[in-house]
């Protein structure tokens, strides 16, 4: 149950007095006792199902996201080498990136079984759209993702004939034209996570 | 200094002509309790501030008091290309420029000191206002230029650049509000003046002239920035501080305005 | 109060932080500033104390002037050479001082190629800032022919170890080394509109700047809830926010600058200022008489060399 308000804040502006009975959401801060907005939006009010409140301050405008920890990211495949693939994260969750981040997946993070026998050409190939889970921020330079899991791996691939490919296995994408087969690990798209993503 | 080969290069070596006056126009800074304009030295100009002026910038700001005009983009969070520790905390950039007609004198393209040690003092203004724990190893980039400088370009800059990031998305713990005061004297001039702005260069006789710049979070009352330049008594220096945390204060409405403003354009423009 | 979220997790970053940074866990951090509170820091010193300071003047002799501070572990030296110039448009009838400040890959490995830079810069500009404004040095003495010639001192700073508290340690050895510096005399002569410039044969007919109402730097860092003056490195790691405050003689303010990515209260703001002119004064103070000390021994005084 959301209630929007008409009510605009802007960040260090004071909401309310903090008690037992509200939640800090997205778009807020609590110090001193108060909660605070931390952004230029309209407060949501949320009821939850134990009966406690979550304040959220929204804007219409895409939030500024970066990649977190278990967050559910799109990306395309860059580069693929035996030890792992590099790839370009597109989105986080809804929110589309204006600019990408570099993210990899190692071998052992491809899938849940038969980890050592995984080979990566048979995965990933460049150019595929995957999704994938944020494992770790990484080092410096790029993200850690896995495709351990049936909803996670290869959800869009082209075929070496150029069209895109249909997913006859787990682990198999056919082309439509040439009726060749391509190895990929691929994702098991459920359809609550189609409505998720808005496709 | 390298120079850019692409530019049109002046003259080797110009002279601005005002070097040429024989006696500088010597003004007096307060005539019976007015100054040159008419304020009041508690007066500080009228402030035209709006959010959300250039299309491409994740945030920005414009800010106009008379004739200081700046403007402030804002990009990012993204990622940092060059290679660098991991940091749990965000990065964040600030260049400050004069644009190179901003000023009386002409300006290089190059950034100078004086435009490194603003940048610097501006980052610091705005750095304990955002969450920088929100985005990890990632970086946001704030550009300031001033297009017109007549006086108070810092104070103005520190304030449009926090409008830029609140309307950006970024999250802040509070906005940022800049003021500066010229001491002369015994006399406190709010938000000065190019004319009133104290200038080094300038034996004005007295012995205490100078200036003073705060940048304040005006919601949660902490200071997050303050310079100063010239030689001031020390009382002076703590009565120029307050009076600036006060003007600070007194610039939270108006900043508050120009983000309502821009939230409920963008919902206008959403249907 | 300084102002953070999470004052239990304040995460040092090497590449952000312009001081030089030492690895504290949060236990250590917690100490330090418990011990703070109750005025007792990690070396037994009280919350407005200085550590232990040397000074010695006259060091290198390829200088017009120079000096050599050191501070507990940080140690700076300052070369200051007078050269002859065009004074800036600006100001016509004086003389410019310029500041560069080098920091040595000696001092950390941080500060190798253009590590130092940010640090450097900013040192520099503290520095030009406190020593701008007309009655701190009589810049005046330093013209030698009206818009055409006039001396330039190139303050040159050299940290050579970091131990915490750059700032006021390089503020106190440029105050020693412009002190120690010496301007050779020139005569002008104008013959059919040809200015001659002559300078004195002789070694010893030199002039001296005044160098009593030029600015120190305090730097006074807030830790926890309280602050304090001149911060080991330890402590520096624990600080989110600093104020510099360039302090003369007579108490007042040349130059005022928050450092850091915390902010500050306004009263706090004020109780910091009022330690930094307290503590800023003593130290002009008893620089003069160290420096007063050290120009009657003369050539006469022993040296006593680098990096003891």
């Amino acid at each position: 149950m959301s209630m929007a308000t008409k009510d605009i804040y802007v960040p260090g502006q004071r909401i309310c007095q903090l008690d037992e009975n509200i939640i800090c959401g997205q778009g807020t801060y609590d110090k001193n006792g108060f909660v605070y907005s931390s952004r230029a939006g309209y407060l949501h009010k949320l009821q939850s199902q134990d009966g406690k409140i979550l304040f959220e301050v929204r804007t219409n405008v895409e939030t500024t996201t970066v990649p977190s920890i278990d967050a559910l990211v799109t990306a395309r495949i860059t580069n693929v080498t035996p030890r792992f693939c590099k790839c370009a994260i597109l989105s986080v969750g809804r929110t589309l990136l204006r600019e990408t981040f570099r993210g990899q997946i190692r071998k052992e993070d491809v899938r849940a079984t038969e980890k050592d026998k995984v080979e990566m050409y048979k995965c990933f190939r460049p150019g595929d759209i995957v999704v994938a889970r944020v494992i770790s921020l990484g080092d410096a330079q790029s993200y850690v993702l896995s495709t351990a899991e049936n909803e996670l791996g290869v959800v869009i691939a082209t075929s070496e004939a150029g069209s895109t490919m249909v997913p006859i296995s787990w682990c198999k994408m056919q082309c439509p034209k040439s009726l060749a087969e391509e190895f990929r690990k691929v994702a098991k798209v459920q359809p609550q996570f189609i409505q998720y993503s808005g496709t | 200094m390298p120079t850019d080969s692409r530019r049109i290069a002046g003259p080797e070596s110009s002279t601005n002509p005002y070097n040429f006056c024989s006696e500088k126009p010597r003004h007096e800074l307060l005539q019976n309790g007015k100054r040159q304009d008419g304020r009041k030295e508690n007066n500080i100009r009228p402030i035209f501030l709006k959010a959300g002026v250039v299309s491409q910038a994740r945030g920005s700001a414009y800010i106009e008091q008379n004739e200081t005009k700046a403007i402030c983009a804002v990009y990012g969070p993204r990622e940092v290309i060059r290679k660098e520790d991991f940091s749990m905390k965000g990065l964040l950039t600030c260049e400050f420029r004069f644009a190179t007609f901003s000023c009386r004198e002409r300006r290089q393209h190059q950034q100078d000191v004086e435009e490194k040690d603003y940048s610097v003092q501006l980052l610091e203004a705005l750095e304990p206002a955002i969450c920088l724990d929100k985005f990890p190893k990632a970086q946001v980039n704030i550009y300031v230029t001033v297009l017109q400088n007549d006086g108070s370009a810092l104070a103005a800059a520190i304030t449009c650049a926090s409008v830029a990031l609140a309307d950006s998305g970024i999250e802040m713990y509070d906005m940022v509000a800049g003021s500066s005061v010229r001491v002369a004297g015994k006399s406190l001039l709010m938000d000065p003046s190019y004319q009133e702005e104290y200038k080094p260069e300038e034996d004005t006789g007295l012995t205490n002239s100078g200036s003073v710049t705060v940048g304040l979070m005006p919601s949660l009352q902490q200071v997050s920035a303050i310079t100063s330049k010239g030689e001031i008594e020390f009382e002076l220096v703590k009565q120029a501080v307050a009076k600036c945390v006060e003007v600070c204060t007194q610039l939270y409405p108006v900043l508050q305005q120009a983000l309502v403003r821009s939230v409920s354009e963008k919902e206008d423009e959403d249907g | 109060m300084c102002f953070s979220t999470k004052p239990s997790q304040i995460y040092i970053d090497p590449t952000k932080s312009n001081m030089v940074d030492v690895l504290l866990s949060d236990a250590e951090k917690t100490f330090i500033i418990h011990g703070i509170q109750d005025n007792l820091r990690d070396d037994g010193r009280g919350c407005e104390d200085y550590r232990h300071m040397e000074i010695e003047t006259d060091v290198v002799s390829s200088t017009s002037g120079s000096a050599k501070v050191r501070l507990a572990n940080t140690e700076i030296l300052v070369g200051v050479k007078a050269e002859l110039g065009e004074p800036s448009p600006g100001k016509p009838d004086k003389g410019r001082l310029e500041f560069f400040v080098d920091c040595s890959a000696n001092a950390t490995p941080e500060f190798e190629g253009r590590g130092g830079e940010d640090l450097a810069l900013e040192i520099s500009n503290m520095l030009a800032r406190a020593y701008d404004c007309p009655s701190c040095l009589d810049l005046g003495k330093l013209c030698v022919v009206k818009g055409q010639q006039c001396w330039v001192l190139y303050v040159d700073i050299l940290l050579l170890e970091c131990g915490g508290n750059l700032f006021d340690a390089a503020s106190v050895a440029v105050k020693a080394a412009i002190h120690n510096t010496c301007i050779p005399a020139v005569t002008v002569s104008k013959d059919e509109g040809h200015v001659d410039i002559e300078l004195s044969d002789d070694p010893f007919d030199v002039h001296h700047l005044d160098v009593t109402s030029a600015p120190c730097i305090v730097t006074l860092s807030k830790i926890g809830h309280s602050h304090v003056v001149d911060a080991s490195q330890k402590e520096e790691a624990c600080c989110l926010a600093r104020l510099m405050m360039g302090v003369t003689e007579k108490g007042t303010v040349t130059a005022l600058k928050k450092e850091g990515s915390g902010s500050l209260d306004p009263s706090s703001v004020e109780e910091m200022m009022e330690t930094g002119k307290r503590v800023g004064q003593a130290l002009n103070k008893s620089l003069k008489e160290v420096l007063c000390q050290e120009e009657q021994k003369g050539k006469k005084k022993e040296q006593t060399g680098f990096l003891r």
